[in-house]
């Protein structure tokens, strides 16, 4: 599903964010990449979106090579990979409806399929009372549930979350990732890029360890989820 | 390759929401959409002024080109079947507007009228004799007064042509006014549509830049280019619509009013200078304007989003 082949990205400054990094991860997992701020998680997640090119190596999504994919092909490339971001990235003037809609719009789906599916992915993430909120009208753990709806209505295979529970107090960040397990355990691939230790633990999941951008661990998790230790 | 009905719904419903939209962005950025349709106006409104003063010069100049003659005598003795061959000849050079026959006894009597004018008993001495005898001439009146020496040495060589008479102070005087003329509007409108393609570029690069997070969402969930750009181009069409519409209604009624008050006020204008009606004025200033306007708009748009979208 996704593979780096010996991926190394060096900024202008000759800074090594990720320096020779290979893994392998398979359709259906959930996988943390955790690490310490600057230890590169967030270049790896830039370099799986194809928002920056790596400066050696391969990188494949879905099974593609995606450093063969030419700036007119990204937009489709993207549309199959949903992505979470720390600070939501939500359009503040638009209602909930509106901005779950908008992943639609942008892949110039029919009227009657936004009708059917945004109804359908706010039920999912429990957000359908309030589809005529403004962004700043909902709690940080809403927002989050508005991109996730976002990220998800495409019916992406992977979905990429960085830093999802960043801005979240605890409840809020335990829920978020209760629906991010749902969400895994109907198939789609995801990927949480988080250094929230306690919540890392508490999953079971497989655990990629990144220190100065290289990989130091690759722990594989139980993967039965422990709601009971404390986050 | 064909559409299938489903994707053409979607393209309609796409291009709909697109132009939803573009006028949403123009509501939402009132105060920059606001800015740019007045300097869009403001653009327009200049160039239709020095347009409307441009036109009305070169129609002037024009009435002036059409005075200056060139006379061309025959030689002595000449059938006036060699006559109506020059005039053949003649009648077929491009840069002739239209030429006449003046026979002798016409030169006579234009000279009579101008010259024995109160005096009209010494001029009967000559009834039986006319001075003027070899003074058959065509008058060729020119659409150009700068082709004036081509068409001079082409006389001057035709068969039986004795003399060409042609006013090179003139000639020269107009031609030099007109093209300065032409430089200096060609000048003016560069300068008008560099301001306004600057000006515009500007107005959008704020707008964008405003917008910029909305453009990064938009690219991270997979919109195209096209889809990005479609409400920005939407936006700069209608204020460079817009922006064009409002001066040309505004030129229309100011240009009519002032003609309306210099042919009142100065009366004795009227037979010396004719203006152009407003009607013709502006059978090219309406379509040149709104592409102007819509053409800036879009290619101020486009070319500002370029640089934004590359995320």
């Amino acid at each position: 599903m996704i593979e780096l082949r010996h991926v190394t990205k060096k900024y202008e400054e000759g800074i090594h964010a990720v320096n020779d990094i290979s893994l392998h991860i398979l359709p259906g997992e959930f996988v943390f990449i955790v690490g310490d701020s600057g230890s590169g998680k967030s270049t790896l997640i830039k370099l799986l979106l194809k928002e920056l090119e790596p400066t050696s190596g391969r990188v494949f999504v879905n099974g593609k090579d995606i450093g063969l994919i030419s700036h007119r092909q990204i937009p489709k490339f993207r549309r199959n990979v949903g992505v979470v971001f720390q600070n939501f990235r939500l359009l503040e003037d638009r209602n909930v409806y509106e901005n779950v809609a908008f992943a639609l719009r942008v892949v110039e789906a029919p009227r009657s399929r936004i009708k059917k599916r945004v109804p359908l992915m706010l039920s999912l993430v429990g957000l359908a009372a309030k589809y005529r909120s403004l962004p700043k009208q909902l709690s940080g753990g809403e927002q989050q549930r508005v991109a996730i709806a976002r990220a998800l209505i495409n019916e992406p295979k992977i979905l990429l979350a960085d830093e999802p529970t960043g801005n979240l107090d605890a409840a809020n960040a335990w829920e978020i990732m209760k629906l991010l397990e749902e969400i895994n355990q109907k198939g789609t691939t995801v990927v949480v890029v988080t250094h929230n230790m306690d919540i890392v633990r508490a999953m079971n999941k497989r655990v990629i360890t990144i220190q100065k951008g290289t990989v130091v661990e690759d722990k594989k998790g139980r993967g039965e989820f422990n709601q009971y230790i404390s986050v | 390759m064909w559409r299938t009905k489903k994707e053409e719904v979607s393209s309609i419903s796409t291009f709909l929401y697109n132009l939803r939209q573009g006028f949403a962005n123009i509501w939402r950025n009132k105060m920059f959409s606001l800015a740019s349709m007045a300097t869009m106006a403001a653009c327009i409104f200049l160039l239709g002024v020095f347009y409307s003063i441009g036109s009305n010069f070169n129609q002037m100049v024009h009435d002036a080109e059409e005075g200056v003659a060139v006379t061309v005598f025959f030689e002595e003795g000449i059938s006036d079947k060699k006559i109506e061959a020059i005039g053949r000849a003649i009648g077929k050079r491009d840069e002739v507007a239209r030429y006449e026959f003046i026979s002798a006894e016409e030169a006579w009597e234009d000279y009579k009228d101008i010259y024995f004018e109160g005096n009209e008993k010494a001029a009967e001495n000559f009834k039986n004799d006319n001075p003027l005898a070899d003074s058959a001439n065509y008058q060729i009146y020119l659409a150009d007064v700068s082709e004036q020496s081509d068409l001079v040495s082409y006389l001057e060589k035709l068969d039986g042509v004795r003399e060409v008479h042609k006013s090179e102070v003139a000639a020269r005087t107009l031609t030099d006014f007109n093209s300065l003329l032409t430089y200096i509007s060609v000048g003016v409108i560069i300068i008008l549509i560099a301001v306004a393609i600057f000006l515009i570029s500007n107005t959008v690069t704020v707008g964008i830049s405003v917008r910029r997070k909305e453009i990064a969402i938009m690219k991270f969930i997979g919109a195209t280019d096209r889809f990005v750009r479609a409400p920005f181009v939407v936006e700069g069409v209608v204020i460079g619509l817009v922006g064009s519409i409002i001066p040309l209604v505004l030129l229309y009624f100011v240009y009519n009013a002032i003609l309306q008050y210099v042919y009142d006020r100065f009366t004795s204008l009227n037979s010396m200078v004719s203006f152009i009606p407003a009607d013709q004025i502006f059978h090219v200033l309406v379509p040149v304007s709104l592409i102007l306007g819509v053409g800036i708009g879009y290619i101020g748009s486009r070319v500002t989003l370029k640089r934004h979208l590359k995320v």
